[in-house]
């Protein structure tokens, strides 16, 4: 790879930019607080993270909060990434009944809002079925994401060539077959990327679950401000804690991408 | 390989008639008969039915009306016969088909244990006796983006042979090649016919149907226009269309 002369000076440039933007914005935060008087107490906040008593260290509560977050994304991804593949295969099944109910499932989900999806569960079916918040809210998360999914595994399967199926079916494998072993091997890669965004959709999405009282990191950081008026301070923390996360999130898939290769490369090989 | 009490006729395809939207006839009350080790070439102009009589005898095509019978077997709506017909009957594509995410080896190797509930190593071995004789023991453990183009059409057909089909269907299995690589897939195809194998070959390589084949079949628009042994079929054809045909492509 050659490297332009430019290219080292230019990306310095766009640093500094970027650099007086912030300091910009926080002029202005500090300025507009200053009208309204705001005092801020930035040293009380790592105590909501830790505190040391007894010579121990204790997780505050948003740390709690954060590996409430960290819990309800991880079961409903994996969750919704089931209901997604499941979804995706039906409605390319030969079954009408399968297509129906998934297009049912699809169409109810992906035109009725996440908190109201989030309340009918809580409100209506937790105490049908005895649910706890916390498994309401996991899946409130997947059925919600899985749409979307869904849509996601759908696309990837039907990028596969046709000639697949045939090279597959002309060996006599069956369709269970044939997608297990040729159609979702290969469909992995060009979902993996979509499937990310996905994720971090998810992980934002399950700020909401706060409303129905389940104690994630947002719910955490509501009673902290509603205890101690630390409004910018805790709403500033919480931003960059979603931020960084979600940041760590494409981080990682980024890399499990290069160890299958992206799709649009056409070489296969792998270690 | 000759199973008792099936005759000698192992592929039995009578008025087969296939339409698609359009409306097509891309077969028209189609009808070929091939003996036990017959090699059997298809000709006839772009359009005229040719890959759809190939996708139908193993099932990657429901013909509308006719009947299929391989060796004996029935080609109709049991899944079951399907899929046993699918696995008597190998194809070879003009595209190869093969596997991107599995190295030769797993290429060939795949449906005989998932098919043919082979192990690990029985299907191994196998694979590797057949990528030997297509001459590619050598690149077992390549992927097929680092094979040239014959290369990997001789693994197709390996891979084809893994299942050890009763019947070959070859579908312009040269035509996606450079030139210089047409003659190591057609040498593979041709030390098969030698060693008695019963091939539907669809091709454009007039001189393979002339040295290799038992017989050549025209046809056009879904039917068949005629057909005969190669030297009588190239030298002396019967029907104007025919000569017509073969001026246009010899
Ligand atoms: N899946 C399909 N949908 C609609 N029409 C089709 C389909 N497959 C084939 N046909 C039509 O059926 C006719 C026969 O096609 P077929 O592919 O069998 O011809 P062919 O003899 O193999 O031609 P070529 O030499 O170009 O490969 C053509 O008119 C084609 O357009
Ligand atoms: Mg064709």
């Amino acid at each position: 790879m050659q490297r332009r002369p430019g290219k080292f000076i230019t990306s310095w440039v766009d640093v500094t930019k970027f650099m007086l933007t912030l300091v910009g914005l926080a002029w202005l935060v500090g300025r507009g607080s200053e009208q309204l008087g705001y005092n801020w107490h930035w040293r009380k906040i790592p105590g909501y993270f830790f505190t040391l008593a007894h010579g121990h260290l204790h997780a505050g509560p948003l740390v709690d909060g954060l590996v409430v977050t960290l819990e309800i994304t991880a079961f409903s991804l994996v969750l919704a990434a089931l209901i997604g593949l499941v979804t995706a295969l039906l409605r390319l099944s030969s079954s009408l009944v399968g297509r129906f109910l998934a297009m049912f499932y699809l169409e109810t989900i992906r035109n009725t809002p996440l908190l109201v999806q989030i309340f009918f569960l809580y409100f209506v079916m937790a105490p049908i079925l005895d649910l706890g918040r916390f498994t309401a809210a996991v899946l409130a998360l997947a059925f919600f994401e899985g749409a979307y999914a869904s849509e996601i595994f759908r696309a990837g399967i039907v990028s596969i060539d046709r000639g697949q199926w045939e090279a597959a079916y002309s060996l006599g494998l069956s369709r269970f077959a044939s997608y297990r072993h040729i159609i979702l091997p290969q469909a992995v890669r060009s979902v993996l990327p979509p499937l990310t965004s996905q994720a971090i959709s998810l992980l934002k999405d399950s700020a909401l679950v706060s409303t129905i009282a389940v104690y994630d990191l947002t719910m955490q950081g509501r009673a902290i401000v509603a205890e101690t008026f630390l409004v910018f301070e805790v709403w500033f923390t919480l931003a960059a804690i979603y931020l960084l996360l979600a940041c760590l999130l494409s981080l990682l898939v980024r890399l499990v991408e290069r160890r299958f290769g992206s799709p649009g490369q056409p070489a296969w090989k792998m270690p | 390989m000759n199973r008792e009490g099936q005759g000698d006729d192992i592929i039995i395809a009578s008025n087969l008639v296939k339409t698609f939207p359009g409306p097509v006839r891309a077969l028209d009350d189609f009808s070929v008969t091939v003996r036990r080790g017959e090699v059997l070439v298809i000709v006839g102009p772009s359009g005229s039915g040719k890959s759809t009589f190939l996708r139908c005898l193993n099932g990657l095509e429901e013909v509308d009306s006719g009947t299929i019978i391989i060796d004996g077997l029935p080609l109709d709506d049991n899944e079951k016969h399907r899929l046993e017909i699918r696995r008597e009957v190998g194809m070879v594509f003009q595209s190869f088909n093969l596997f991107p995410h599995l190295n030769v080896l797993e290429n060939v190797s795949l449906a005989q244990r998932l098919v043919r509930g082979k192990s690990r190593a029985r299907a191994r071995e196998f694979s590797m006796e057949l990528l030997a004789r297509v001459g590619l023991a050598d690149k077992a453990a390549s992927f097929p983006a680092e094979l040239s183009g014959g290369q990997q059409q001789r693994v197709a057909i390996a891979r084809a042979l893994a299942m050890m089909p009763r019947v070959m269907l070859f579908d312009e299995a040269t035509s996606a090649l450079d030139p210089e690589m047409i003659g190591e897939v057609l040498d593979v195809m041709r030390q098969l016919a030698e060693d008695g194998m019963t091939m539907v070959v669809v091709t454009h390589e007039m001189g393979f149907a002339l040295e290799v084949s038992d017989r050549v079949l025209f046809m056009e628009q879904g039917r068949v226009i005629e057909e005969g042994a190669p030297e009588q079929f190239f030298n002396t054809p019967a029907r104007a269309r025919t000569r017509a045909f073969l001026r246009q492509i010899l």
